[in-house]
């Protein structure tokens, strides 16, 4: 067995008994215990509910029963997903010690194929962030270049993929926080379409934005999770499950298929990034691809779209931590009014309190016209003219985010500046698309880049069958893939 | 007459009759140990989400149509945001711009008509426990559904307030949506109250009265807010636009102070439920399942069973009393002896409004069918059917357990005409006051003959037999 | 520009404590980011009749009564408590 094996190898090994899931599941322990201190991707490591699994799949196995797609592989969940009697506290001191009484879908529909639970992963506080710095456990570091950002929200989930510290994990996107990471990592992060997966037990930030997905080696990965995860789900109300299995249509050649490039994605690129999106085109060119252009200038209002509905969701979803049903409660009040605000204020983290902040203002008697309801028409019209570009082209093809990852503490001096890194991830999140981010080179320093394609509505199957066909390609192109040689 | 005027509003939270609450799958029954009619979804643990209890939308639909208000054909919820222990959300899911119904009405006995603004679903909020300065929460009333029933200013009086509200309960618990028992908080009010110079068109600054539940309480907190602002009035003040709370003791009102004067709820559109559209088909499939418009029915009562108006109104009071009324009297020639069975015998066993909503009886409406039937077939006479009916209260046995064959024969002619010469024999007093032309002196015999056969001889066969053998002597 | 006022409204809205040495910093903050947000102020959009953001409609659930948690799990998490009640105390 090797660290960096993809979900199929994984599988063909223990299925052919090349090693038992406990064996392959004290591999990943191991490998957590040695290198989770340099790189803090998780914050609560599940060893006895993992070897728990792994148990139930070697009896499986010695009774010769045949595996399901995702059964016995190890895998980590971002710490905004609930796990019934794991502490699930979204990297927040507000939540601290909050320990589910139910299960998210996700982890039933894995739970219930014996997928090995490593644990729980790092994250912004509340998944609001762009580094993976303002969780309460502090900051997860890329595998990379450990004094360099993981990226956020899904930080920890992506350090622990990229450092072989776990074959997969899931991730929650709601403007970028799987694919930035994902990017900035050097793996393969799916922001599925809004609805394809359930969002029921993700503890929300932006209701209207939040996705689950996997962050994975390769687009094969990512397909095989995301064809077990879609299913539409009677808890969640906007859920819908997926149109096709992405697996079965990762092998479908791509020639005749016209790639998408949108010029409001490309303006600002730091250059290694440019030159890396460049001969990604020139991939899919020499895979028979055809490209244009589609300009969709309504994506210079994405960002304050997303910032103000994001927010003012957020305003609203984080109202119920009051100290009374779980989580932290301040240690000195008198009254509950003073108990409530007490607690919120020492509970919450700056950005969260911020984010929690602007959407009050933007809800607020006399702002909402101009704001809300402002954003929400734009919004519309966002998806409308996405819509419309998808009439010209098969996917887009953009930059995941306009740099490569950046040195720790970056962040913290200008909110602003900070958002505006989102620029290329949050427009799929507006329109509620699906979009993959895959690795394609690295920068002069070594830190990877990643590129983004995005689809229409439940366009998964086309996308990650463009990814993979672009995988095998780019491998044969001299490129060098992400982690330390994931082999295909 | 007053120098001002009443204007009044009302708007009444009503809880649905579901099963379940209106976004999860937990019961809504009343009382339980606090906290044991819960799950992730109601008590807002962080990740659950709500999905819509289609009764809910059903039952809410059904109260606008009851109300002739239009259903809306596209309609959604919102939050309403506010941070309070009894929210464990911290927002309560409501309707804000586009509520399932709106414009509707209903008319008071006085010929006036109280426009109905609009009718929205909603969930309700958990319960608070205040002792020893503490605060107790219990959510099992968190998530129950309500629908609010907001009307116009339109009310002029106290009295028309009080009628509005027990028409909308008679309606409520007709169409069988709520049973609006104000005892319990299933019926609850919040009264907006200004005044104005008789004769003026423009609205007065207007005091709400909040979470009012008895019939008594809000007509008397309509009376004596009235009072009280006419009072500022004439006394140059200025009425204030606030929360006030009734205060049971001493049947008066005062000011909630404290209470967050600028409330703001920051309502915007529920990003975890989808629209909800109602087509026009819709909407008369459930209008073609309400029971028959109650007045419609008063009216059919009236008209061809020639129930008198107070009963038919007793009978209606009670849907359930409705219908087994209309089964049991359905093809009766004397549809009214049926009325009588309920309305006498039958509520008689029944002390309490709750024990006639129920109408728990051992007699089905088939089987005191049954027994009208022998009644209007001349088998049985009234007096015999009274003590049947009891004995069948008693032991939920139908008719034919208690009446003899002989009963049911009734008495044969060759009997009749026995019996008949036997009373003008042994009378001879009123043979001859009927012949000296007191013609009613013959229900004295008549009297004789029934007392004779235990009631069971046809008493106008009798009576014409007994003038023939008074004739026929003379 | 926001003013210290409106943080403070805003944050009472929210129940959020603003310390007074940290509401100047907050209102800069506040004032950065709202100006990016007014980025979209001047944008005229037509107003249209509201859409669900994902078209969907009517997802609706039976009225069926389904097992929910015991009164133990309820309050599980809970900081304090008082037999099956959660509890605020008067002051701690």
């Amino acid at each position: 067995m090797q660290s960096f094996s993809i979900i199929s190898k994984i599988h063909e090994g223990l299925s052919q008994k090349a090693y038992s899931c406990k064996e392959l599941t004290q591999s990943y322990l191991d490998a957590i215990a040695k290198e989770n201190g340099a790189l803090n991707a998780y914050t609560l490591p599940t060893p006895e509910k993992a070897l728990e699994s792994a148990r139930k799949v070697d009896e499986k196995l010695a009774r010769g029963e045949t595996l399901r797609p995702l059964e016995g592989i190890p895998l980590t969940l971002k710490a905004n997903i609930s796990t019934k009697g794991i502490v699930t506290d979204c990297c927040s001191k507000i939540l601290s010690g909050y320990t589910p009484v139910y299960d998210a879908t996700v982890w039933s529909i894995l739970e219930s194929q014996n997928a090995v639970l490593l644990g729980k992963c790092n994250m912004d506080e509340f998944a609001m962030g762009s580094s993976c710095e303002t969780g309460c456990h502090g900051p997860a570091h890329n595998p990379h270049d450990e004094t360099k950002v993981a990226g956020g929200s899904s930080g920890g989930a992506a350090s622990a993929v990229a450092g072989g510290v776990a074959p997969y994990a899931l991730g929650s996107d709601t403007g970028g926080s799987i694919r930035q990471p994902a990017s900035f990592c050097g793996i393969v992060g799916l922001k599925p379409t809004y609805g394809a997966v359930s969002r029921y037990g993700l503890i929300a930030y932006a209701s209207s934005f939040d996705q689950i997905g996997p962050l994975a080696l390769c687009a094969e990965d990512a397909a095989r999770i995301f064809d077990v995860l879609a299913q539409k789900d009677p808890r969640d109300s906007t859920s819908t499950g997926k149109k096709e299995s992405a697996l079965e249509a990762l092998k479908k050649p791509l020639s005749g298929r016209i790639v998408g490039l949108v010029p409001e994605y490309f303006a600002g690129l730091q250059p290694d990034v440019e030159k890396a999106l460049e001969e990604a085109k020139r991939v899919f060119e020499s895979l028979g691809c055809t490209c244009k252009t589609v300009s969709i200038p309504e994506i210079r209002y994405a960002l304050p779209v997303y910032y103000i509905l994001a927010c003012a969701e957020a305003s609203s979803n984080l109202g119920r931590y009051d100290g009374i049903r779980y989580g932290y409660k301040t240690a000195h009040y008198t009254g509950i009014n003073e108990m409530i605000s007490k607690t919120r204020s020492e509970g919450f983290g700056k950005e969260v309190q911020r984010r929690i902040l602007l959407g009050t203002y933007v809800l607020s008697a006399g702002y909402y016209d101009a704001y809300y309801k402002k954003a929400q028409l734009l919004r519309r019209k966002i998806q409308r003219a996405f819509a419309k570009a998808f009439t010209q082209c098969d996917f887009l093809l953009a930059p995941t985010v306009p740099m490569t990852a950046f040195p720790e503490g970056f962040t913290a001096q200008d909110a602003v500046q900070t958002y505006q890194t989102d620029i290329c991830t949050v427009p799929v999140n507006i329109a509620g698309l699906p979009a993959v981010s895959v690795p394609c080179g690295f920068d002069a320093d070594g830190m990877p880049v990643g590129m983004q394609l995005i689809g229409g509505s439940f366009q998964e199957a086309v996308l990650l069958n463009a990814a993979h066909q672009y995988e095998l390609a780019a491998r044969s192109q001299s490129f060098r893939s992400a982690g330390k040689g994931v082999e295909l | 007459m007053s120098r001002y005027e009443l204007v009044a509003g009302l708007e009444t939270h009503v809880e649905l009759a579901t099963k379940t609450k209106i976004f999860c799958g937990c019961s809504t029954e009343f009382g339980g140990e606090p906290n044991t009619h819960c799950c992730p979804v109601c008590i807002g643990l962080p990740g659950t989400l709500p999905v819509l209890n289609r009764k809910v939308v059903e039952y809410a639909v059904r109260a606008g149509l009851v109300t002739h208000c239009e259903i809306a054909g596209v309609s959604k919820m919102d939050r309403k945001n506010y941070v309070y222990p009894d929210l464990p959300k911290a927002y309560q899911i409501s309707q804000y711009d586009m509520p399932l119904c709106k414009n509707g009405y209903i008319d008071l006995s006085n010929g006036r008509r109280i426009r109905i603004l609009r009718i929205h679903i909603e969930e309700d909020a958990g319960k608070l426990v205040h002792s020893r300065g503490n605060t107790y929460v219990d959510y099992n009333r968190g998530g129950v559904p309500l629908i609010e029933i907001v009307t116009e200013p339109d009310f002029r009086s106290p009295e028309e307030a009080r009628e509005y509200l027990e028409r909308l309960q008679f309606l409520m618990r007709y169409i069988g949506v709520s049973d609006c028992r104000m005892e319990e908080g299933s019926m609850r009010c919040d009264v907006n109250i200004s005044v104005r110079p008789a004769g003026s068109e423009a609205l007065g600054t207007r005091a709400e009265i909040k979470n009012m539940n008895s019939l008594s309480f809000i007509t008397k907190a309509i009376a004596y807010e009235y009072d009280r602002q006419c009072d500022l009035l004439d006394s140059g003040e200025e009425v204030v636009q606030e929360t006030r709370r009734y205060i049971e003791s001493d049947g008066t009102t005062e000011g909630m102070r404290g209470k967050e004067d600028a409330q703001d709820y920051r309502y915007f559109p529920e990003p975890d439920l989808v629209t909800i559209r109602i087509s026009k088909e819709d909407v008369e499939k459930i209008r073609a399942s309400l029971p028959e418009d109650p007045d419609a029915r008063a009216k059919r009562w009236q008209e061809s069973f020639g129930i008198s108006e107070a009963d038919s109104a007793q009978l209606l009071r009670y849907r359930r009393v409705a219908d087994y009324f209309d089964e049991a009297a359905k093809g009766l020639k004397n549809a009214k002896a049926a009325a009588s069975c309920i309305l006498g015998q039958m509520f008689r066993r029944m002390e309490t409004e709750a024990d006639k909503e129920k109408f728990e009886t051992r007699v089905s409406a088939e089987n005191l069918h049954a027994l009208l039937q022998l009644l209007d077939e001349g088998k049985v006479r009234m007096n015999l059917v009274k003590s049947t009916l009891e004995k069948m209260l008693d032991s939920g046995k139908p008719a034919s357990d208690f009446l003899s064959a002989q009963d049911l024969e009734g008495v044969s002619p060759e009997e009749l005409d026995r019996l008949c010469t036997q009373a003008v024999e042994q009378n001879p007093k009123a043979v001859a006051d009927y012949l000296a032309g007191k013609e009613k002196a013959v229900k004295s015999l008549v009297g004789f003959v029934m007392k004779s056969t235990r009631g069971r001889a046809d008493a106008q066969k009798a009576e014409a037999l007994l003038i023939d053998k008074i004739k026929a002597q003379a | 520009m926001v003013t210290h006022e409106e943080i403070r409204a805003i944050a009472n809205l929210a129940k959020l404590q603003v310390p007074d040495e940290e509401l100047d910093g907050l209102t800069e903050d506040m004032n950065e980011i709202i100006a990016f947000a007014d980025t979209i102020a001047s944008v005229q959009v037509e107003d249209e009749a509201y859409e669900d953001v994902n078209g969907l409609s009517n997802v609706l659930r039976e009225d069926v009564v389904q097992p929910g948690l015991s009164a133990e799990e309820v309050l599980q998490n809970a900081r304090d408590r008082d037999e099956n009640s959660f509890v605020v105390k008067k002051h701690a």
